[in-house]
């Protein structure tokens, strides 16, 4: 299927690609399906582009890029809404608020994406964890590294 | 909305399995006690509404960034 995407015009996806958010995401409650896309020229980042809504995209990446020991146990909420089965299934994202620059950017790590790749079932998981921030600066990690 | 007055430990059901508990009322603080199956999301409303800001903050904008690389 053919869908209109707010950076890349037309794009032809694959149904069996979308990802279903069943309450879609906070603050974007209807917005229920999303699609993957390449950010071009670069691996770490990718389009999240709502399949409805051309205007509506984020830009996410492996929270583990950003800082190594990320880490967070999965609720059975999650386990149980995602149909998870297998640690192996799971892929985990999270949400770029971009500003003038990478460095100056930040991230959502309280709130990550959590993806079945099995079945494409996906939630924005809120986590009861203090240690992270949900406006996590990108500079502050690149400093240390 | 549904509003009902309650005293301390005096409950509310919700459904068949979520029992909500009035554990104490102290000056403007109430504390909750929350029964609840663990399949079901608990989450404080001012977070929830912090991460839907996020979110909406975090609607692109320009991909120009990625461009200049």
């Amino acid at each position: 299927m053919k869908i209109q995407t707010a950076y890349f015009d037309e794009v032809e996806i694959d149904q069996t690609d979308i990802l279903k958010f069943h309450h879609g995401l906070p603050g974007f409650e209807d917005e229920r399906e999303f699609i993957l896309l390449p950010v071009q020229d670069n691996s770490v980042f990718q389009v999240l582009q709502s399949v409805q809504t051309a205007a509506l995209a984020f830009i996410i990446t492996n929270p583990y890029e950003i800082t190594a020991e990320y880490s967070f146990v999965l609720e059975e909420a999650t386990i149980h809404a995602l149909q998870i089965t297998n640690e192996n299934e799971v892929a985990v994202f999270a949400i770029l608020s971009l500003k003038e620059t990478i460095a100056q950017s930040t991230v959502n790590l309280k709130a990550p994406i959590v993806l079945n790749t099995t079945n494409k079932k996906a939630k924005q998981v809120i986590l009861n964890n203090e240690d992270y921030s949900i406006r996590h600066l990108i500079s502050s990690e690149s400093k240390e590294g | 909305m549904l509003v009902l007055s309650r005293k301390v430990g005096e409950t509310i059901y919700i459904g068949e399995d979520i029992e909500i508990v009035i554990s104490e009322v102290k000056g403007e603080q109430v504390k909750i006690g929350i029964r609840a199956p663990r399949n079901i999301d608990i989450i404080r409303g001012e977070l929830r509404q912090d991460v839907s800001a996020s979110n909406t903050e975090a609607v692109i904008k320009s991909l120009d960034l990625f461009k200049k690389h």
